[in-house]
């Protein structure tokens, strides 16, 4: 509105550059643009160096343009450099970001990122360990450059270590540290792990948490730091109690599937309803939810069986449990129990897949969860949102661009002119020779 | 040179009052680990979360809970039942003095509390009020029932993880929760960047604000392709074992090493994956057609067969040796391979000694240091996330929290007489 003076946002004032690429480095940075640090996304052209989440399907369909809005559609061949601007999870991981393309193999796109780091807050990067000092940008080679600077970086195993030099995905964080094991049907079953890197997520949002500390520390006493943050670790600390019991027992950790074996809850689990791949999960947290349960079941003969009456009898007879509840679930819509059983207060949820959570879950849409915004080449597309309402300093994913994600280098003009202070010509031969 | 760049005090002079179930523990860690004084208010029968098992003790023992251990480390712990009238003068005077409170539970709860702490707020226009509720303050869901299975089905983690469906497409596994207690793990984290964005904006500002927080919302955006894909495509992911739930079925990838250890063990289609891999095979003496003209051919002429036959040595290469030698020497290869370890294996792992990834926390009543996991980063010398001091015993700080609230003894006194505090 005309005159309105815009409230300040957390992190007004704040640039980060971001060198970050795949997911983990960019979930923390996509957090920092969300309360409206200025986030530079640094890339180049060259397939080696590109982004591998830019060229991930799916893709916005052949349709999608500037001025649109969601259709889904076709998506046909647009070859991988065609793509570059289209894709659906680099859209969704990357909203709020300037996007400026820069040659750190040329030693003038390194002179000029050590330009852009004397204004900055803070850099992020995920390369593999060593990248930066390769090219004579890591912590201390930047840190003569600006004392203040916040220098974080993401790597599997930590870049000090023993493992320094291993290489690690999510995935393989999750398998060393313990989440894979953690997940999935008791043993002789294997694990079920995780159907997607959970250890790039995670370590984005502590990266998150750890910038801005830093930040307001650098806010109010000017000093910088260095984050070797390790996904491996971030797994360990999410490996809920069993490092201690394990201290406590000696024994080995096991998997227990979707039961509760830390409270005297039975039955506990997803069971199947009525449909294609249709559960739901249901967990009774005492023998007053339990009594409830079997009224709205109709009180089953065998539901009255004094062996479920309690707790302890529940617990000790729980694959049969199991099954019997199951033998009931299956006749039923899984929305309508979740229903029925909320209203007598027993927890129960439904398994919900993709199209339940964005065509149907009611508490989203009241909510206002999903985000629609704009992309300069595929038009406005909805992103994920960030789980909390902040009354005074509102989350807003589009961040300072108020658009979805960067196209690749879309931001060159804004950053190298208006940012950096690049005149024309400068700018001109800077591209001439490969740079930008 | 000694200067401490170091992040674990930088919240140091933040006061964090920290109350109701399990729901926010993590939150709270979280702060604490970066310096905050986390002080836990208490009903006088003690957190829901002391509860939890497993324990140190053969019978449950609200003083034994190793969940309430493991999240709250460097927290204290007073008794005070903040739905008490007759601690009102108290909880007035310990909202003028601090910079959070956290608020967390079931819906009924934290929307009564969180009432009385908008007002108190009024009186310190500086204090923010972040709550955690299953599916935050309105909205249809606000007042259903969750437990962290209910909220990993409702958020969409459950269905997209869990076993191969049969040959012919259909499931006779159930979706799996990832044990243990990432609903809560989620939400803490988001509640921390929260609590961290209202910190700043705070320093900006010098007002205070209310967080509220939805344990659903937190869930739902931790299933990375889950969404984009349907959005887009509208397709829909399908779960599948130990790898990304993807919406065709995808390689199985579990391999198992001569020690019987599950192996994460899988080939990129890139030229330099499979170098090493023959590397491997070399190594342990198997033989192999890899680098050959006659398996570029067959890579030519038919890419599954060729796949296969990568596939099949990898399972080969893995089963020859204990799960630990393969990871290095694969590691050595530059291959991204891993044991499927237990968390355990990693206690005494030289990686994690060298980064001092553990923090050795004393338990007087066990005789025993304990080692909890708690670094995630550090500094290049010291963790940003530190932790010292095991979780507190019920009300071990409650004199010294209700002096700070401006109570002498006598009133402490009749505060006990009531069991309010």
């Amino acid at each position: 509105m005309d005159g309105e003076r815009k409230a300040p946002r957390p992190l007004d004032g704040v640039r980060v550059i971001d060198l970050t690429w795949l997911q983990v480095g960019p979930q923390a940075t996509r957090l920092l643009t969300t309360f409206g640090a200025q986030v530079i996304r640094v890339e180049w052209r060259d397939r080696k160096a590109i982004d591998f989440i830019r060229y991930t399907p799916p893709f916005a369909p052949d349709h999608a343009r500037a001025d649109g809005g969601r259709i889904q559609g076709v998506t046909r061949g647009h070859g991988i450099a065609g793509n570059y601007d289209r894709g659906a999870y680099f859209n969704n991981t990357n909203p709020g970001k300037y996007g400026i393309t820069l040659n750190l193999n040329h030693p003038k796109g390194r002179d000029l990122l050590k330009r852009m780091v004397r204004d900055a807050n803070a850099i992020c990067e995920n390369f593999s360990p060593g990248q930066m000092d390769k090219w004579g940008l890591g912590y201390e080679d930047l840190r003569k450059i600006n004392p203040r600077i916040i220098y974080l970086q993401t790597t599997g195993m930590g870049k000090a270590g023993v493992y320094k030099d291993y290489v690690s995905y999510g995935p393989t964080a999750q398998a060393f540290s313990g989440l894979t094991f953690l997940s999935g049907l008791p043993e002789p079953q294997p694990p079920a792990g995780w159907g997607y890197s959970y250890l790039d997520h995670s370590p984005g949002y502590f990266g998150a948490i750890m910038l801005m500390a830093a930040i307001r520390r650098q806010r109010s006493s000017g000093i910088g730091c260095y984050i070797d943050m390790s996904q491996c670790e971030t797994g360990l600390m999410l490996s809920g109690t069993s490092l201690l019991e394990h201290q406590i027992t000696g024994k080995p950790t096991t998997r227990y599937g979707n039961r509760m074996p830390f409270l005297d809850w039975a039955p506990h689990g997803a069971y199947r309803c009525f449909g294609d791949d249709n559960w739901i999960a249901i967990s009774i947290q005492s023998d007053e939810q339990w009594r409830s349960l079997v009224e709205e079941m109709g009180s089953p003969q065998w539901a009255m069986d004094s062996r479920f009456a309690t707790a302890a009898g529940r617990k000790s007879h729980e694959d049969e449990l199991d099954e019997k509840l199951a033998s009931f679930t299956i006749g039923c819509d899984r929305y309508d129990l979740m229903r029925r059983l909320q209203v007598r207060g027993i927890p129960a949820g439904v398994v919900q897949k993709a199209p339940d959570r964005f065509d149907r879950d009611p508490q989203l849409k009241a909510r206002g969860y999903y985000v629609d915004l704009p992309h300069s080449e595929i038009g406005t597309w909805p992103v994920e949102g960030f789980p909390a309402r902040l009354s005074r300093s509102p989350a807003d994913v589009g961040g300072p661009t108020g658009r979805a994600a960067p196209k690749l280098g879309e931001d060159n003009n804004f950053v190298y002119r208006e940012l950096v202070g690049l005149g024309e010509a400068e700018i001109a031969e800077l591209t001439r020779e490969g740079v930008i | 040179m000694n200067e401490d760049l170091s992040l674990s005090s930088s919240l140091a002079d933040l006061t964090v009052l920290e109350i109701g179930d399990q729901i926010g523990d993590y939150a709270g860690l979280l702060l604490a680990g970066l310096g905050a004084e986390v002080i836990k208010l208490e009903p006088p029968g003690g957190s829901p979360s002391r509860r939890i098992g497993p324990f140190a003790s053969s019978a449950p023992d609200p003083e034994r809970s190793l969940f309430f251990w493991r999240y709250n480390l460097n927290k204290k712990s007073a008794i005070v039942d903040v739905d008490r009238l007759e601690a009102q003068a108290a909880i007035e005077k310990l909202a003028s003095q601090a910079d959070i409170v956290l608020l967390a539970g079931e819906f009924e709860a934290v929307e009564r509390r969180a009432e009385t702490w908008r007002k108190l707020a009024e009186a310190n226009p500086r204090l923010i009020v972040c709550s955690i509720t299953p599916f935050g303050l309105d909205g249809p869901y606000r007042a259903l029932k969750a437990t962290d299975l209910v909220q990993m089905a409702l958020g969409g983690i459950m269905a997209v993880c869990g076993y191969d469906p049969q040959p012919d497409g259909t499931y006779d596994t159930p979706p799996i929760a990832p044990a243990m207690w990432h609903s809560y793990h989620l939400a803490g984290e988001y509640a921390a960047v929260a609590m961290m964005a209202a910190i700043n904006f705070r320093e900006l500002t010098g007002q205070g604000q209310f967080i509220d927080l939805s344990v659903h919302e937190a869930v739902n955006t931790c299933t990375e392709v889950a969404i984009p894909t349907y959005v887009y495509s509208g397709m829909v992911v399908k779960r599948q074992t130990a790898r990304h739930a993807a919406p065709n079925i995808t390689h199985a990838r579990l391999s198992t090493s001569a020690d019987g250890v599950f192996m994460l063990a899988n080939l990129s289609p890139f030229e330099r994956e499979q170098r090493a891999l023959a590397q491997l095979a070399d190594q342990v003496g198997i033989g192999h057609v890899l680098g050959t003209p006659e398996f570029a051919q067959l890579e030519k002429e038919d890419r599954v067969a060729a796949a296969v036959y990568r596939n099949d040595l990898l399972v080969e290469v893995v089963g020859s040796l204990p799960a630990n030698e393969i990871f290095h020497r694969a590691q050595a290869q530059g291959l991204a391979w891993s044991p499927i370890r237990r968390p355990e294996d990693n206690l005494d792992d030289p990686h994690f000694q060298a980064r001092g990834s553990f923090a050795a926390i004393e338990h007087p009543e066990l005789g025993r240091t304990l080692r909890y996991p708690g670094t995630v980063a550090i500094d290049g010398r010291t963790p940003h996330f530190s932790y010292q001091r095991r979780a507190p015993r019920l009300g071990e700080h409650t004199e010294e929290v209700m002096r700070r609230a401006g109570l002498d003894d006598a009133r402490i006194a009749a505060l006990r007489a009531k069991a309010a505090v």
